[in-house]
């Protein structure tokens, strides 16, 4: 007697809950035999093994790898790579497949290209694995391998639109930088009447030097040593503003260096030494003991000096008592905004030790509205040909170069202040701790 | 008697050698004042027949100084040559304002000779 249909399901069911796992596939791949072929035909990767008694030759090609190389099984069953592959690529098939043979354990390979037939170039991560038929006494390598093509093409595409984007940022800092020197020559010839106001200082003092010299001097003169100590000094001032107008122009490229700024400071002062002079203005520089060196690039940052210096000049003419700060004292920031650059590691973070400039005037100030446009290109308050109103926009693109930050403000008192935020230079320490054998935090 | 010249510039450095040189090869009697700011209290005790006079100085410049003179009744007509490294050669000798308001005004670096000739005449002259 026959059991009926469901009654048979029923009992393979209630087989199939209470048997171990490889029993289930046993009875099931020894009722329906074919069930295993299609098991492996409609795999989501390409699956194939060869025979690695017999030359390697291919004894399973499943439809996706069919798919992927173009190469039909009826074309691939019983061949070697060398009947279907190139001579490169079936070289490198078989020393792998003898090396998972030899080491007897699992080989991954990446990335691998091949050349179909179908005339193709395809992308493959492929693994291969020995598998043994002890009752038989056979090595197969079965591999297993997964399309990626068009995963490379995007990385591919999207490494060469890196690679655009970074030319093109090159460009664009390029671009920066000549805007920088541009601005910076324009300052240079502002400046050029003033630094040759103080050059001629010391050279009036030279002739003055010379005309006592050149009209006959005893051995024993006792002006002697005074004038030559005088002319000596004035040699080296003229020499110092020269270098420091050379140091100041020179320099396209964008170099960051650990500098003390205060140096930096008084430079800026010298070149601007005459319209403070002519301005009448009271200068204070206010340094706190200890200043640790900065991260800046030298002539850049005398740039923004010489920039807001003038600046403060020009705010603060006609106004009673002009007086210029500069003070500098070293912090940590507490909180950084949360804007697009502070989510960047470039951009200052909390906890960043930094030095805060604060460049301090008791001019006439800003109004609200004219605040919100300090920054923009070509903005400017002050009459034609005395400024082009990029000083701004430079000096805040330069702070920007250096990862640091600029802010405006109108003081209670009267007149504006500065705040320039710039990052400590990394200690020998910092660089140690950076490198690889960094304590883990 | 020897002419008494107040130089005010506040270059030390040039002021010293400027009276080295006036006090060797003339007969002056030189003052220096290199804080414009006691200019005019220096002057009204020094009483100079001269006076040779920086533009650019902190505090109060040239240009503050001579009205401060002008003001006072004894310095008002002591003749003043301006010194100054504002202004290129060939600018002073253009009839300029200064030189229409009775000021010469002289470019620095100056030659010892031109300077001492002006001198010479402005004295000769008062």
């Amino acid at each position: 007697m026959s059991a009926p249909e469901g009654a048979k399901t029923q009992r393979l069911s209630s087989k199939a809950i209470s048997a171990p796992p490889e029993q289930i596939l046993h009875d099931l791949l020894a009722e329906s035999p074919s069930i295993l072929a299609s098991i492996v035909d409609n795999l989501p990767v390409a699956l194939f093994v060869k025979d690695a008694d017999h030359d390697f030759r291919v004894v399973l090609w499943n439809k996706k790898q069919e798919d992927i190389t173009t190469i039909p099984r009826e074309k691939a069953l019983g061949r070697t790579d060398f009947h279907m592959f190139s001579q490169e690529s079936a070289q490198y098939f078989r020393q792998v497949d003898e090396a998972v043979v030899r080491r007897g354990k699992l080989f991954e390979i990446p990335e691998e290209i091949i050349s179909t037939p179908g005339g193709g170039d395809i992308w493959l991560k492929t693994t291969k694995a020995p598998v043994f038929d002890t009752t038989r006494n056979r090595t197969f390598v079965i591999g297993i391998s997964e399309d990626i093509t068009p995963q490379i093409r995007v990385r591919e595409q999207l490494k060469e639109l890196n690679t655009h984007l970074t030319l093109a940022n090159q460009q664009l800092q390029e671009t920066q930088l000549q805007l920088i020197q541009a601005e910076k020559m324009e300052s240079v010839g502002r400046l050029a009447a003033g630094v040759a106001h103080e050059v001629k200082n010391p050279l009036a003092l030279l002739l003055m030097g010379v005309e006592y010299l050149a009209s006959g001097i005893t051995e024993n003169d006792p002006n002697l040593p005074e004038i030559l100590t005088e002319m000596r000094d004035a040699i080296a001032r003229a020499d110092r503003i020269i270098r420091g107008l050379v140091d100041y122009s020179s320099s396209r490229q964008l170099s960051l260096e650990s500098h003390e700024l205060l140096p930096l400071v008084e430079n800026a002062l010298l070149l601007t030494r005459h319209e403070v002079r002519k301005g009448n203005i009271n200068v204070e520089v206010i340094f706190e003991k200890d200043l640790p060196p900065v991260f800046i690039d030298l002539a850049k940052m005398e740039q923004i000096f010489v920039n807001l210096i003038i600046n403060a000049v020009h705010a603060m003419e006609g106004r009673p008592r002009p007086n210029l700060e500069i003070y500098a004292y070293a912090t940590r920031i507490p909180e950084v905004e949360r804007d697009e650059g502070a989510r960047t590691a470039r951009h200052l973070r909390s906890g960043d030790e930094v030095v805060i400039v604060e460049i301090r005037d008791n001019g006439s100030g800003i109004s609200e509205e004219n605040m919100q446009k300090i920054f923009d290109p070509f903005f400017t308050t002050k009459a034609t040909g005395v400024g082009t109103g990029l000083g701004l926009s430079v000096v805040r693109k330069i702070i920007e170069l250096h990862r640091g930050r600029i802010s405006l403000r109108n003081r209670v008192s009267g007149g504006v202040a500065v705040s320039l935020t710039l990052k400590v230079a990394p200690t020998v320490q910092d660089e140690l701790d950076k490198g690889p054998f960094k304590k883990k935090q | 008697m020897s002419k008494k010249i107040l130089i005010i510039d506040d270059e030390a450095g040039f002021t010293k050698l400027l009276r080295m040189n006036l006090e060797r090869n003339g007969d002056y009697e030189v003052m220096i004042e290199n804080h414009s700011v006691h200019a005019l209290k220096t002057a009204q005790a020094f009483q100079p027949d001269l006076v040779l006079l920086d533009l650019v100085m902190p505090g109060l410049d040239g240009g503050d100084v001579a009205a401060l003179f002008q003001a006072d009744p004894k310095l008002k007509k002591v003749p003043v040559i301006m010194l100054t490294a504002l202004v290129a050669h060939g600018e002073t000798s253009t009839g300029s304002v200064a030189q229409a308001a009775g000021v010469t005004v002289l470019p620095k670096p100056v030659e010892m000779a031109t300077l001492r000739s002006c001198i010479t005449d402005i004295l000769e002259k008062s």
